[in-house]
C-alpha cells in the first residue's frame, strides 16, 4: 500500500490523526482499492472512531493486492507529524508488502529536508471493525460545532459524562408551551455516584432545539442518553477544523449513539473522507427509575462488549437516582416534573406502580444479601472451631480448654462480621447519602 | 598566573563590553548541563572560554578583542583560570537590563584572583560583582583537530534546519549516524532505535539548505545522541532567526566539529554596514565551536567509555 498527500488533504489528515490519538492508543489501518480506513477503540471500550478516505483524497493511492491491513501506535504517528504542516510539501506512506514489519512515513519539506520514519507495525490488528446502521437510530439532531462548543462550555471542564434528554416538542399541550418556552432538549451533567466527588458541580441546561440546532428530529416519548464528554470534544474539534456540522443519531438509554459530520448541501457524496464515532451510553436511564435490577444485558446491537465501568454499578444504582436537588434547583425540578408528566401523558397512579415495582425488587435483593451474609458467618464459625480443635487436640481433656476455644471462635467470627459490615456500610453510605431526599420525592417522578 | 612579586598592580585585562546580552547569548549556547566548569584563557587576541565533558565533548567560545569597546591587555603569557559557567552567565545576566545601556567593564585579576565586573555608563547606580576563580585542575585537552585527509570533509547547513533535524532525531532513541556522500551530494543523519529515522539534506539548486559541500568519498560515523544534541540545543533564538549557516566538519578519526556564529551586536543601533541579509562586520560576531568524539564499537577499542 502506498499513498501520497499534500496541501489541504494533509491538513485534514493531520486533524484526523489528532482526533484518533485523543480517543485511542492503537490505530488499525485497512486499505482496499476503494477506500482507506483508520479506526481506533478507546481503552475502556466505550468509544470507537472510524475515518474513511476515498482514493480521490490522495495525490497517489496504490494498493498491492486486494486488501492490506496493519496497526501502529498512534503516539509514533504523532511524533512523525510534529513537524509543522506549513513546512511539509508532501507526505508519503508506504507498506511494501503485507508481511512487512515496518511502515515507512516520508516527509518532504519545502526547505529541501527529507525525513523518513520507519514505524514498527503489527500485521494483525487487534481492533475489529464495528459498524452501526444509522437507519436503525430513530432520532437525530444536527448542530454547528461552535454551538456545541458553547453548550459544552456551560459545564465543568472536568465533566466526564453528560446526559442529553430529548423530548418531542410537538406533543406539548398548548397551555404548557408558554411555561416551558419550547425548551424540548435538556443537557445535564452526569456524576457517577460510585466516585468520590462531593464538591462536584451539577449543571442542567434546557435549550430550544429550533434555536440551537440546525435540525432536530425526535418523535415519541422522551429519551435520554448518557455518554462520554472527552471523546465527543475530540470529535467536535475535528469537525470544527473541517468546517462541517456535527450530527448525532441516537435511540435510547443503553443503545450506542452515532456521531458523524454532516457535509453541506451535497450530502457528503462528493466528499473524499468520512468519519464515524460510536459512543456507548449508560444502561441506566436518568428519566425512569424502573430499569434493569436483574442482570443488565450487554448493549444490544452489533456494538460488542459494553464498558465494564458502566455495567458494574448498575445494580447498586437502582437504589438511588439523580434526585440530587438542592433548594435552588427545586423550582426547576418542579417545573420539569410537570413538563415531563404532561409530556409523558401518564396517570399518577401509573407512576406510583413503577415506583413500587422498583422497591419490591430492592427488598428481594436485601433479603438475598442477608442470607449470603448468614452463610458466611456460619462458615467462619465452623472453620475457626475446627482449626482450634486441631491445635488443642492434646489438651481437650481439660474442660477450660473448651471454654477458651469457644471464646476464641466467637471473637474471630465477630471480628470478621464487623469487617464485612463495615464494608457494606461504606458502600451503602455512598449510594444512600441522599436517601432522605429520595424518600421524599418518590411520590413525584424523579428526573 | 598574573605577574609575580611586588610589581605595581596592573590588572592583566581590563575590557569593556557595550552589549552584555550578546555575550550572554553566546555563552548560553554552550550550557548543556546545570553544573559546568569553564576555563577562560586570556590573550591579546581576545578571550576564549572552554567547556568540556568527560573527554567526549568540548566547546569553545571565541570572543575576539574587536567585540569589545575597550581591551587593555598587559599580562605575560596567557592567564588561565576556571569559573563556574552557570554562575558567570547568571552574573552577566544581572547586568543586562532591558531598555538601558548595559555596558560593563571586566577586570582580571582582582586582589584575590577574582574576576571583577562593574557596570558603567549608568549615572544613578553602580552594579559591582566579584566572581571567585580557581586554578583549572584538569588540563583542557586541546582537541587538536586535524583534517581527515587531503580534501576537507565539510558542509554548511542552515542553523534552524540543523536544530530541527537534531530535535527530531530524539525519537529513535539511539546513536546517530552521520553519512556524507559525494554523488549525489547529500548529508544523511540516521538513527535506529525502537523506530528508524533518516533525515536527508539534499544539495538542490533551488534551495540554499546545504551550501559549501565538500566531500570526495563516502564517510559514515556514529555519535552519541546527547552530545550531538548539546551542540544545537541552546543555540540562541537570534541565530535561528537570522538563520545563518552552521558549518560541520569531520576530522581525523571521525571527530566532528560544529561551528556557529552568534551576533553580539546591539540590535537597536543601526549598524552602517548591515545590509538586508543581516550581514554584519565580522568583529561583531562570536564564534562557537563544538568538538564531538565519535562512538567507536567496543570490540575495536577497549578504553571506549
Amino acid at each position: 500500500m502506498e499513498f501520497t498527500l499534500s496541501g489541504n488533504a494533509l491538513k485534514t489528515f493531520t486533524r484526523s490523526i489528532t482526533c484518533l490519538a485523543r480517543i485511542g492508543n492503537e490505530l488499525a489501518i485497512q486499505a482496499s482499492s476503494t477506500k482507506l480506513t483508520f479506526h481506533t477503540l478507546n481503552s475502556s471500550r466505550s468509544a470507537y472512531l472510524s475515518i474513511t478516505f476515498k482514493p480521490g483524497f490522495f495525490d497517489v493511492y496504490t494498493v498491492f493486492g486486494p486488501q492490506m491491513q496493519c496497526s501502529v501506535l498512534l503516539k509514533a504517528i504523532c511524533s512523525v507529524l510534529r513537524t509543522p504542516i506549513a513546512s511539509i510539501d508532501h507526505l508519503t506512506v508506504l507498506l511494501p508488502n503485507p508481511d512487512a514489519s515496518k511502515v515507512q512515513w516520508t516527509l518532504n519539506c519545502h526547505n529541501g529536508m527529507k525525513k523518513a520514519y520507519w514505524i514498527t507495525c503489527d500485521v494483525e490488528p487487534h481492533i475489529q471493525n464495528l459498524s452501526l446502521d444509522r437507519t436503525k437510530l430513530p432520532s437525530n439532531f444536527v448542530l454547528r460545532p461552535r454551538d456545541l462548543n458553547r453548550l459544552f462550555s456551560n459545564f465543568q471542564t472536568t465533566l466526564q459524562e453528560i446526559t442529553i434528554i430529548a423530548t418531542n416538542p410537538t406533543c406539548l399541550p398548548p397551555d404548557a408551551a408558554t411555561e416551558i418556552g419550547g425548551k424540548a432538549v435538556e443537557l445535564r451533567s452526569y456524576i457517577d455516584p460510585t466516585k468520590e466527588n462531593d464538591s462536584a458541580l451539577h449543571t442542567q441546561l434546557w435549550i430550544d432545539p429550533t434555536e440551537e440546532f440546525v435540525q432536530y428530529n425526535h418523535i415519541g416519548s422522551p429519551v435520554d442518553v448518557t455518554f462520554g464528554v472527552k471523546e465527543s470534544k475530540a470529535f467536535l474539534s475535528f469537525c470544527e477544523g473541517c468546517e462541517v456540522d456535527i450530527q448525532f443519531y441516537f435511540d435510547k438509554a443503553g443503545e450506542p449513539i452515532l456521531v458523524v459530520p454532516k457535509f453541506g448541501l451535497d450530502d457528503g457524496s462528493n466528499s473524499t473522507f468520512d468519519a464515524t464515532l460510536m459512543l456507548a451510553t449508560m444502561l441506566m436511564s436518568q428519566l425512569y427509575t424502573a430499569s434493569s435490577s436483574e442482570n443488565p444485558q450487554v448493549v444490544g446491537t452489533s456494538y460488542g462488549q459494553a464498558n465494564d465501568g458502566r455495567q458494574a454499578p448498575v445494580q447498586e444504582r437502582s437504589k438511588g437516582n439523580s434526585g440530587l436537588t438542592s433548594d435552588q434547583t427545586r423550582i426547576w425540578s418542579d417545573l420539569s416534573e410537570q413538563k415531563v408528566a404532561m409530556v409523558l401523558n401518564m396517570e399518577e397512579k401509573e407512576m406510583r406502580t413503577i415506583m413500587s415495582k422498583g422497591n419490591f425488587s430492592k427488598l428481594v435483593r436485601c433479603i438475598y444479601l442477608k442470607l449470603e451474609q448468614l452463610e458466611e458467618i456460619c462458615l467462619t464459625f465452623i472453620m475457626t472451631f475446627v482449626v482450634l480443635t486441631k491445635i488443642l487436640w492434646n489438651n481437650l481433656k481439660a474442660w477450660y480448654i473448651w471454654m477458651v476455644m469457644l471464646l476464641n471462635t466467637i471473637l474471630v467470627t465477630g471480628w470478621m462480621q464487623m469487617m464485612m459490615m463495615m464494608k457494606e456500610m461504606s458502600q451503602s453510605c455512598v449510594f444512600n447519602q441522599h436517601l432522605h431526599i429520595i424518600r421524599n420525592t418518590t411520590a413525584q417522578v424523579v428526573l | 598566573m598574573s605577574s609575580s612579586g611586588i610589581e605595581p598592580e596592573s590588572p592583566d585585562l581590563v575590557c569593556q563590553l557595550d552589549n552584555v546580552q550578546g555575550v550572554v547569548d553566546a555563552l548560553t549556547s554552550v550550557r548543556w548541563k546545570k553544573q559546568q566548569h569553564a576555563v577562560l584563557e586570556l590573550s591579546e587576541h581576545g578571550i576564549v572560554l572552554i567547556v568540556e565533558e568527560t573527554a567526549c565533548l568540548q566547546a569553545k567560545v571565541y570572543l575576539q578583542r574587536e567585540l569589545f569597546v575597550k581591551y587593555e591587555y598587559s599580562a605575560e603569557g596567557r592567564p588561565r583560570f576556571g569559573v563556574s559557567l552557570g554562575l558567570f552567565v547568571d552574573c552577566l545576566n544581572t547586568f543586562s537590563v532591558q531598555g538601558h545601556s548595559s555596558a560593563i567593564e571586566i577586570r582580571y585579576p582582582g586582589p584575590d584572583m577574582q574576576l571583577l565586573l562593574k557596570s558603567v555608563e549608568s549615572s544613578d547606580s553602580c552594579t559591582y560583582a566579584e566572581i571567585r576563580t580557581r586554578i583549572p585542575d584538569t588540563i583542557s585537552w586541546d582537541y587538536n583537530f586535524e583534517p581527515a585527509g587531503s580534501t576537507p570533509l565539510s558542509f554548511t547547513v542552515k542553523s534552524a534546519a540543523l536544530k530541527e533535524a537534531i530535535d527530531d532525531l530524539e525519537w529513535p532513541g539511539s546513536s546517530i549516524y552521520l553519512i556524507l556522500q559525494p554523488s549525489p551530494p547529500s548529508v544523511t543523519f540516521r538513527g535506529e532505535g525502537h523506530g528508524d529515522l533518516q533525515i536527508d539534506f539534499m544539495c538542490h539548486a533551488n534551495t540554499d539548505l546545504l551550501v559549501a559541500f565538500h566531500c570526495d568519498r563516502q564517510v559514515s560515523h556514529r555519535y552519541k545522541y546527547k552530545f550531538l544534541r548539546a551542540t544545537t540545543s541552546n543555540i540562541p533564538s537570534s541565530v535561528i532567526r537570522d538563520n545563518r549557516g552552521s558549518k560541520l566538519t569531520i576530522g581525523r578519526g571521525g571527530m566532528l566539529k560544529v561551528q556557529h556564529l552568534v551576533s553580539v551586536a546591539k540590535p537597536a543601533i543601526p549598524h552602517p554596514h548591515v545590509d538586508s541579509s543581516g550581514y554584519q562586520q565580522p568583529s561583531r560576531i562570536a564564534y562557537i565551536e563544538f568538538f564531538v568524539k565519535p562512538e567507536v564499537d567496543d570490540a575495536d577499542n577497549a578504553n571506549d567509555t
